[in-house]
């Protein structure tokens, strides 16, 4: 099936056919992409960038000393692409997020809304009220598990109201995974600490293992990321790729 | 509404003093223990206010004494007037031995003025409360003939002040004791030989006071009274012919409310920022649900839909007969102006009305102090720097040169166990929640000093919080970073802690 290019900027298309698309391409972004500069990497996800108007979930291996601070940075480094006056809502029941913290990731505080809920459910449904709403540039909740349905729900409500919606994981000593994690999101990434280029015994710019473990439309990869300079066209410069073992065998898999 | 000696009504029926034994209360007052309020028996044991406790004492040994708490009676006098609002929306407490009701246009449901009085005084004596009620057309003549009335329920028709007060002493205008004397020595003793001075002799004499009170009393000058629940006039009400109970009953009567109440605030171009359902229960309870909204709000839908998300927790105990919707705060409503394609582009405030309702919705569900904008506070003190801006408030400037800070802070600082070889370095490897780190880099120090004209947190459990504080960013073996830092400059009593994490 011959399926036109979509370019930002051109007319909307009509509804038919973007319920068309959306059927029968599963990478399909009818709101662009956020892109990431590196080739390695757009050939991964569909589209060659993270969908805007879906849902990422931003998760960290159990093991992880940092609970999950690693995978915060990350998604500081994604929001910092969005740059569009419109608020990005911070949803979390743990208070800890540092905002003078955000300037050094690209991400200006100033637009931060920060929601403090009680649990996973306030937090999963706050989330689903600011996709609704659409009056987000994007909105990204702190849980320690992301089941199935609630997934499902974020992910249809970000695709209707164009809004971008991150999930963060956050791993916790106490929390068991569970073995079927969420098959509903756009992305599913993993991000975990890894050691700088330090020189002379100084810290140098912060690096992560980032796997993408699904991307629908897309296929799995793994690379050792670094957080770029503050004036980098691109907030993530990718420093190597990984030859993920368990990510082999079934490397061209597509997870539609 | 005179209630005769109420400090002592109030102790009585709090149990605090038997009823049988005269009773009185007593304050220290220039160096003696004096009598304040006394209850009938104790007045007709000769006793009067202002007599000492000894000689009190003396004239009746059986005197059972309170320490006066003039909060206290304050307080019971606000209850029983909350009480009173089942009469009028307007009761309010005259302390420190009175009510004020207005009953305007409220006498009819219970059978008239008199029936009224009656029906109050009655419920009032069954609780075991004396008082005496007197109905009049100005708030001065009434307190007059409260205090005057030998029997509870005067009624005086509006015009005839002049006549029913001239034989009353002038005490009972309302007077401070210095005017009464010193009208005394004038030989003016009833409000009628007041009435017939000469205006501007009066003034010269004892100041505005005495004048202003006999002319509110008779009619010829307002007079203002601090209602507690002043009436809306945002106000929609809706009664039933049968109670009712169920969620979806109650939801579309909020629904109409809302609707009546939109329409009217929309014609006089305001929005409610603060609305209040009240629901009037059988049992007599009055649970209420209140809203707020961050932009003035008039669209029916959106009211109905707040109050919606409130209904769950509402308790409707056997039924509910009315329903009051308020809107308890109003603001000028800014009218979105719609752009024509192509033309005239959109009010730029259309963006901002939809993340106000989102902000209405999150705020309603979770409250209004958990949504908030960050913004910076010149503090180098790092769980200073941040302040909170409420989630409708221009975007805070972040200049972002206060140096290296982490993304998650931690609530308290938590000691750790860390090896340092030198005083002045960073630590070789410290021991976290159970996990050891090898320090791989590290970077610092950063010396942050604590504001001393804060107030201390020392004394909250926290010595660390006062002291110098020098700051490492450390990276172990496995490529966590850590802000770490020594407090105290002596390395006898330095201790570690670890503040923050870097991504």
């Amino acid at each position: 099936m011959f399926i036109p290019a979509i370019l930002p900027g051109r007319r909307p298309l009509p509804e038919a056919l973007l319920h068309l698309l959306q059927a029968t391409r599963p990478g399909f972004a009818p709101h662009g992409t956020l892109r990431f500069g590196d080739p390695r990497v757009a050939a991964c996800l569909p589209e060659g960038g993270l969908t805007r108007g879906g849902l990422h979930a931003i998760g960290a291996p159990a093991t992880d000393a940092g609970s999950g601070t690693a995978a915060a940075g990350f998604a500081a480094c994604l929001l910092a692409g969005f740059s569009s006056p419109q608020p990005v809502f911070w949803i979390t029941p743990w208070p800890d997020l540092h905002a003078a913290g955000l300037p050094g990731w690209g991400f200006d505080p100033g637009r931060l809304l920060f929601v403090h809920t009680d649990d996973d459910t306030a937090t999963l449904a706050a989330m689903e009220i600011v996709l609704r709403g659409g009056a987000a540039a994007a909105a990204l909740g702190e849980v320690g598990a992301l089941p199935e349905l609630p997934a499902r729900r974020l992910q249809l409500a970000c695709r209707r109201h164009g809004v971008t919606g991150f999930v963060l994981q956050r791993p916790s000593r106490w929390h068991v995974p569970p073995r079927q994690e969420a098959a509903a999101v756009a992305t599913r990434w993993e991000v975990a600490p890894a050691p700088s280029a330090a020189e002379h015994r100084e810290p140098g710019p912060a690096r992560w293992r980032v796997r993408l473990q699904l991307a629908r439309g897309g296929h799995e990869g793994a690379w050792i990321m670094e957080a770029a300079a503050q004036d980098a066209a691109f907030p993530l410069r990718v420093v190597a790729e990984l030859a993920d073992p368990a990510a082999a065998p079934e490397r061209r898999r597509l997870a539609g | 509404m005179w209630l005769p000696s109420w400090p002592i009504q109030r102790l009585r029926r709090s149990g605090a003093v038997s009823p049988a034994s005269p009773a009185a209360t007593v304050a220290t007052a220039g160096g003696a223990r004096r009598l304040q309020a006394l209850c009938p028996q104790a007045a007709a044991a000769g006793l009067w206010p202002g007599q000492t406790l000894a000689e009190a004492r003396a004239l009746c040994p059986a005197l059972a004494i309170c320490p006066a708490d003039p909060e206290a009676d304050g307080a019971a006098l606000g209850r029983l007037a909350h009480w009173c609002e089942r009469f009028t929306p307007l009761a309010a407490a005259d302390p420190p031995e009175g009510l004020w009701l207005d009953i305007t246009g409220c006498a009819e449901l219970f059978g008239g003025e008199a029936g009224l009085a009656g029906t109050l005084a009655a419920l009032l004596s069954r609780d075991g409360l004396s008082c005496q009620v007197a109905v009049a057309g100005t708030a001065g003549a009434a307190w007059a003939l409260a205090r005057a009335g030998k029997t509870a329920g005067t009624n005086l028709p509006s015009g005839q002040e002049a006549e029913a007060l001239a034989a009353l002493p002038v005490a009972l205008l309302r007077l401070d004791a210095r005017s009464v004397s010193g009208l005394r020595a004038l030989g003016v003793r009833r409000i009628g030989e007041l009435a017939r001075l000469e205006r501007a002799a009066l003034t010269a004499r004892f100041g505005a006071g005495p004048r202003l009170r006999l002319d509110q009393a008779l009619g010829n000058a307002a007079e203002a009274i601090a209602w507690p629940h002043p009436p809306a006039p945002w106000a929609e009400r809706l009664a039933f012919a049968e109670p009712i109970g169920t969620e979806a009953d109650l939801s579309r009567v909020l629904a109409l409310l809302a609707k009546r109440l939109g329409e009217r605030l929309a014609a006089a171009r305001l929005g409610g920022v603060a609305f209040t359902a009240t629901f009037f229960r059988v049992d007599d309870a009055r649970p209420t649900l209140g809203i707020g909204a961050a932009l003035p709000l008039a669209e029916p839908e959106r009211i109905a839909a707040l109050l919606r998300l409130r209904l769950e927790g509402l308790d409707p105990g056997f039924g509910v007969e009315a329903v009051l919707l308020e809107a308890t705060a109003t603001a000028p409503l800014a009218q979105p102006q719609l752009g024509l394609p192509g033309i005239v582009p959109s009010d730029p405030a259309l963006p901002e009305r939809a993340l106000a309702a989102v902000v209405d919705e999150l705020a309603n569900r979770l409250g209004t102090a958990r949504l908030w904008r960050p913004a910076p506070r010149a503090s180098h003190v790092p769980e200073r720097a941040v302040r909170h801006l409420p989630p409708l408030a221009p975007s805070p400037p972040w200049s972002g040169a206060a140096g290296e800070r982490p993304l998650r802070l931690l609530a308290r600082p938590e000691p750790i166990e860390a090896t340092a070889p030198l005083p002045d370095q960073p630590p070789l490897q410290f021991r976290w929640r159970g996990g050891l780190h090898r320090v791989r880099a590290a970077s610092g120090p950063e010396r942050i000093a604590a504001e001393w004209w804060q107030p201390s947190a020392a004394a909250a459990g926290r010595p660390e919080a006062d002291l110098l504080r020098d700051y490492y960013r450390v990276e172990d073996s496995e490529g966590n970073r850590f802000w770490v830092f020594r407090a105290g400059l002596d390395p006898a009593t330095a201790r570690w802690f670890l503040h923050g994490l870097f991504p």
